[in-house]
């Protein structure tokens, strides 16, 4: 086994577990807002931007996967030669998106859920609603920052 | 069982649009100003009632649209909730009230004035034919064997109270059973509650009538957290040092103001509208919360307030009780 395989894990956990978290947030605000949207089919569009929210994780997971590819040379180029050092070090790199981006979209997505609930009763506080669920994505996007500045200072 | 509560995101979504549509204090101050029971009526006509009030066709019907009312939303809170079962347990005493009917309407060959409550998990029709074969194999095991034994009981003592003493310990047995096997805190933090303010209500009738500490136990339930020898050690004492012995607990505002008007005035309805409030304040809890069962089981008591409520205006309206006497009877809404 060479280094490549564990960069290609690496790219693989990032786009993989982001994904799933993204995907199980997304999945919770939706069944809030099926609920409130069955009362009240006019809320559509407000529910919608929440449930959106907890999508950004998994984005963030494919973009980190794609830095990966395109340095290693999946995309593009010949694919590089790494030593075990090499791989092992993307590998880490990929770590703070992939975990942050699982648990932080799963937690964005109960906040969105809640926030659902909260335009239910009051339609003109959605910035609110909006603003208690953008604060879960803070944490999302310092790991994405991580991974990058790792990923840009691995010499490869 | 312990679930993830996160899989009643839907059903909380949903009866989160639905609270929108309970009826708040300003309708129902209207009702309540309003000159007559039709006057009343017109108001609630403008609420989630319209289509039911469209149907009646006269003011006096109006028990039959609340039963109808409350018969909707617990099928509709059974149908979107996860757990049918848990919600289930919240229509079980009306269960045990139809079965309580059925049984005084046979035992004390008259004709019932009661109403029966189509709402429960039992239909009244299988019910009916239960009592009258007096063949309880389709009924809950406790119920069933509380149901026998009243069968047996009354033949020999031919006391009522029979009834509704069995039946109101053998419900709150199987609620409080059910709610703690399931983990239901909500629900079992509801049942122990339900169940201490129906001790101090009892606790006042037997003072009043003077009878003695064998006929209290008798009449005691003994799953709430009030023990019973807290009550058996004040009977001999004036009625004030009951408010003093709750004072620390949660039920002291409600003790020491309905016992008030209790001694004032002799009547009970200010500590049922407390015992009322205290509840909903219990279940407001349900309204902060994003996920879970307590938003389904806040929802489905404030239904019951609410009808509650209407049904006291109305009663009152036709009855041509004066604004203040309905208006302080109300019970504060969950919204």
């Amino acid at each position: 086994m060479t280094g490549i395989v564990l960069a290609l894990l690496g790219a693989a956990l990032a786009v993989g577990l982001a994904g799933i978290g993204s995907a199980m947030g997304v999945g919770l605000v939706g069944q809030s807002a099926a609920g409130v949207v069955t009362e009240d089919p006019d809320k559509f569009g407000q529910t919608l931007l929440l449930q959106a929210l907890p999508g950004t994780q998994g984005i963030y997971g494919l973009l980190t996967g794609f830095i990966i590819m395109q340095r290693v040379g999946v995309i593009g180029a010949d694919l590089l030669n790494l030593t075990m050092q090499q791989g092992f070090s993307v590998f880490m790199a990929s770590l703070p998106v992939a975990i942050v981006g699982f648990i932080s979209a799963i937690y964005q997505g109960k906040a969105a859920a809640a926030g659902v609930g909260l335009i239910a009763k009051r339609p003109e506080e959605l910035g609110k609603a909006i603003i208690y669920a953008v604060m879960v994505e803070t944490y999302a996007v310092l790991a994405l920052l991580a991974s990058i500045m790792l990923l840009f200072g691995i010499a490869l | 069982m312990p679930v993830n509560e996160t899989i009643f995101a839907y059903a909380v979504g949903r009866i989160r649009a639905l609270e929108t549509r309970l009826l708040d204090k300003g309708k129902l101050e209207r009702m309540v100003e309003a000159a007559s029971g039709d006057e009343a009526l017109k108001v609630l006509a403008e609420t989630d009632y319209a289509g039911l009030v469209a149907e009646l066709a006269s003011v006096h019907d109006f028990e039959k649209i609340l039963q109808e009312e409350i018969k909707r939303v617990f099928s509709l809170v059974k149908k979107i909730s996860p757990q049918p079962y848990l919600t289930d347990l919240m229509g079980l005493k009306y269960d045990v009230h139809n079965l309580k009917v059925l049984l005084k309407a046979k035992y004390l060959e008259e004709t019932n004035h009661d109403i029966l409550f189509p709402v429960g998990t039992i239909q009244i029709d299988k019910l009916r034919a239960m009592v009258t074969e007096e063949n309880f194999r389709d009924l809950p095991v406790a119920l069933r064997t509380a149901a026998e034994q009243i069968t047996e009981e009354f033949a020999v003592s031919r006391d009522p109270q029979v009834i509704d003493l069995s039946l109101d310990r053998t419900l709150y047995d199987m609620l409080i059973t059910a709610a703690r096997n399931e983990r239901a805190a909500v629900l079992e933090g509801l049942f122990v509650r339900e169940v201490d303010l129906a001790n101090i209500k009892t606790f006042l009738r037997v003072k009043r009538m003077g009878r003695n500490k064998e006929f209290f136990k008798k009449a005691f339930l003994p799953q709430g957290r009030l023990t019973a020898d807290l009550f058996i050690n004040l009977l001999e004492e004036p009625l004030e040092f009951l408010a003093d012995r709750l004072a620390m607990s949660d039920y002291a505002a409600v003790v020491s103001e309905g016992v008030r008007e209790w001694q004032e005035k002799g009547t009970i309805t200010r500590l049922e509208k407390l015992s009322d409030d205290f509840i909903t304040d219990y279940l407001q809890q349900g309204k902060r919360m994003p996920f879970g069962l307590e938003p389904l089981i806040g929802y489905l008591y404030a239904k019951e307030i609410e009808v509650k409520n209407i049904r006291m205006i109305l009663v009152g309206k036709i009855n041509g009780l004066p604004i203040e006497a309905i208006r302080e009877r109300l019970r504060n809404v969950y919204i």
